[in-house]
């Protein structure tokens, strides 16, 4: 595969602080690549490196088959774009005049800017929508419109690569979109490589082919989007928990932010939990609690339900039942035993039909035993039942037997923990 | 460029031409635009000799040519290098509040002309020992804000502020303290501070005018690069321009510029502040269009503000820094008045 842009071994430090560490990588040429990672893990940086706006101190980078750094300004602009993250302009340009600026590479030193430089801009302007404003001073602009003009002018340029550090940052949702499809559409129709420094995850999953994750100077991991974008590598470098799920109507995956990650190191406990889930409304659970140091197990679940595949991953004791099946009796049976053995039952927000109500006649059977039963409610199916009436009724009556019910996750987790301590406490009294 | 902009520069052209014509004609002699007209006609070339000054004294031809027309010229041209500098540092800078003394040259130049009065250096070495240490101080105090600023291969513009604010201060202190210590000469400073084309001669147009001419072409040359860098070093590189070297050029540039005009007629205020300012207000901040015109301006009122300076209270001359501060500091205030009520 050809390359449009090759880093080897690139340091960037001020002093004697590595900013950027070793870098490896290339970009293919007509790629869609974006570049995540915390606030100072050095985005910003590789990016100003890439436009050669700052030297590196070791390493080099190659755009085609020449050396980058060894270019001059003029040369480089004919071929790159760069969008930056922000800047502050105090001079009454207009728009057009602006946008104009973008032509400026190709210009000799005292030629005007011709009915074809004119066109081109007007291009770009009704691509970023802001052909409207062409009369207007930057000065006067919102942040996002300013975004956009900047955009504009980048794409005047005529860039066989555009580099952009947080292109989205000053604009709404719908100009978000609106701009990365843009991008989108330059670079599948024209073969534009684009470059850009992503915040926020799900439009990285969205947008991108390829995508770089930065962590304290060094590239953490990088690949194809799905590889790269997974919860481990998104708890390791963001210390946050998150669930992907696939929207079908994008074929990508959204990421849903859930807790941030305990960073203390939580040793194995004796304590029991056992979990009642299905349809993926535990796998958060599952991993959380397994993450936690509780010993967890959980049933019953249907063969080849998300949340089976889940437990089976974290090598979770549980009951399994055959795909679709209705629960049998002997795996109720078996279920009962795991219960029994649990110090809490946890209960996530799964929806409750006939296959699985033995679950919830198995959880009002440990309430009614003392077991300390921990409720989700569940929010989506609040007044449904699937039952007639049944799993409503049962409910009700784990409610009266003293369990406990909780909104969010979040809560319940801070439960757990103020149990911990009370039983820590009493141990040491 | 526009042809419309091109309307507007041939059009100051001509004004300019006007007021210089019509400011040779003004003065304790009082001749007639007829006759003036003749007086410089008769010295063009070829066409010359057609021209009758019959019934033109001497003396009146002696007055035109050899006292106001070289003052008027020698005000036009430091007119036009302080406006065409200060709209420079205002964009290299991109400070809209700058002017072409903030890099310290008009401390440095003070101090080297103060030096010379002090020293008696004029009346030892003559009429030119002034300007040169003016000069010399000048290009002398730009270099050290220059390599104090330097941080490696690059000079960052804060720091260019910083250090030229600090030793502007430091020579301006240097310049106060021999003013105490020759109370005698103290007069003679402060009226060269000031600025003044009094008693400025052939000779000195000769030397000035073709280093602020070259000069002021020259910066003309970098009008793109100038409205790039506007928008900050990082996007003027991205859109093509060598920073660092456009940078240092044009500061070596608009130095020699400024330090020829303030050693010809000391350092006149304002005018490179206003004129490049008020003419952004007009025409707009591209320096292809503000470049030009705000030279042409400069040169128009510094030809007026002049002719005022020598007539006003004739036969005593008022430095005209003075006159350029009384008279440019209300227009200037009108002017972002007008702006302002536009705007709404």
């Amino acid at each position: 595969m050809e390359y449009h842009i090759k880093v080897e071994n690139l340091d960037f430090g001020y002093y004697d602080d590595l900013i950027l560490k070793d870098l490896n990588f290339w970009i293919k040429k007509g790629s869609f690549v974006t570049i995540i990672g915390p606030n100072g893990s050095g985005k910003s940086t590789l990016l100003k490196t890439l436009s050669k706006l700052i030297l590196p101190d070791k390493g080099n980078i190659l755009l085609e088959n020449t050396n980058l750094l060894k270019l001059k300004p003029l040369e480089l602009a004919r071929h790159m774009a760069v969008v930056p993250q922000t800047f502050n302009i105090d001079f009454p340009f207009t728009v057009l005049e602006t946008v104009l600026m973008g032509r400026s590479p190709f210009l000799k030193r005292f030629e005007t800017e011709s009915e074809q430089d004119l066109a081109l801009a007007q291009w770009a302007m009704e691509l970023t929508n802001t052909w409207h404003l062409r009369d207007r001073a930057v000065t006067e602009l919102s942040g996002g419109e300013l975004q956009r003009v900047i955009v504009a002018r980048a794409l005047t340029q005529e860039p066989k690569i555009i580099l952009l550090d947080e292109p989205t940052a000053h604009l709404d949702i719908q100009h978000q979109m609106e701009l990365l499809e843009l991008l989108e559409n330059l670079n599948q129709k024209n073969g534009l490589t684009v470059v850009t420094v992503l915040h926020d995850l799900n439009l990285a999953s969205l947008f991108s082919e390829y995508v770089i994750l930065m962590k304290e100077g060094k590239i953490f991991a990088m690949g194809e989007t799905t590889e790269v974008l997974t919860p481990q590598n998104i708890r390791e470098v963001y210390n946050m928990e998150v669930t992907l799920s696939h929207n079908p109507l994008t074929g990508k995956y959204n990421i849903t932010p859930i807790a941030r990650t305990s960073l203390t190191t939580n040793p194995v406990k004796d304590t029991h939990i056992h979990v009642i889930c299905g349809g993926g409304t535990g796998s958060f659970f599952l991993e959380k609690l397994v993450q936690l140091g509780y010993q967890v197990s959980c049933g019953v679940l249907n063969i080849g339900d998300s949340d089976w595949g889940k437990a089976k991953k974290l090598n979770i004791e549980m009951v399994e039942e055959e795909p679709f099946a209705p629960i049998s009796e002997a795996n109720i049976m078996k279920n009962r035993t795991l219960m029994n053995k649990a110090s809490y039952v946890i209960i996530a927000p799964v929806p409750f039909g006939p296959g699985n109500l033995p679950n919830l006649n198995l959880v009002l059977e440990a309430c009614q035993q003392g077991k300390k039963v921990l409720f989700i409610e569940n929010q989506e199916y609040q007044g449904k039942d699937f039952t007639g009436g049944q799993a409503s009724a049962l409910i009700k009556e784990i409610r009266q037997g003293g369990a406990k019910f909780f909104k969010e996750p979040k809560d319940l987790f801070a439960f757990l923990e103020q149990e911990l301590t009370n039983e820590k406490g009493e141990t040491n009294a | 460029m526009k042809i419309n902009n091109k309307l507007k520069i041939l059009g100051l052209l001509l004004l300019l031409f006007l007021v210089c014509l019509i400011a040779l004609n003004i003065g304790p002699t009082s001749n007639t635009l007829k006759d003036t007209i003749k007086i410089l006609l008769a010295k063009l070339p070829v066409l010359g000799q057609y021209i009758d000054l019959g019934g033109i004294k001497e003396s009146q031809q002696t007055i035109i040519l050899n006292i106001r027309l070289p003052r008027i010229l020698l005000a036009a041209l430091v007119g036009i290098a302080l406006s065409t500098t200060g709209a420079t540092f205002q964009g290299l800078l991109k400070n809209p509040m700058a002017d072409p003394y903030i890099i310290g040259i008009s401390s440095g130049a003070a101090l080297g002309a103060a030096i010379a009065i002090v020293s008696g250096l004029s009346l030892l070495i003559g009429f030119f020992a002034l300007p040169l240490m003016a000069f010399i101080g000048g290009l002398f105090s730009v270099l050290t804000v220059y390599n104090l600023a330097r941080v490696g291969n690059k000079v960052p513009i804060y720091n260019l502020l910083l250090s030229g604010v600090a030793l502007s201060s430091f020579f301006s202190a240097v310049t106060s303290l021999l003013m105490i210590l020759n109370s005698q000469e103290m007069s003679q400073i402060v009226y060269w501070l000031l600025g003044s084309f009094s008693a400025r001669k052939w000779h000195h147009v000769q030397i000035a005018a073709p280093l602020i001419i070259a000069g002021v072409v020259a910066l003309n040359f970098y009008a793109r690069e100038l409205n790039l860098m506007l928008f900050g070093e990082s996007t003027a590189q991205s859109l093509g321009v060598n920073i660092e070297k456009v940078k240092k050029t044009l500061l070596v540039i608009s130095s020699l510029t400024v330090a020829t005009a303030v050693a010809a007629s000391g350092t006149i205020g304002f005018v490179g502040l206003i004129i490049p300012h008020g003419v952004r207000l007009v025409v707009g901040p591209d320096h292809r269009i503000l470049l030009p015109v705000a030279a042409i301006s400069g040169g128009i009122f510094m030809v007026l503000t002049d002719t005022l300076a020598r007539t006003l209270m004739s036969p005593t001359e008022i430095p005209v820094g003075i006159i350029t501060s009384l008279f440019g500091g209300p227009f200037f205030i009108y002017l972002l008045k007008q702006k302002n009520i536009a705007k709404g």
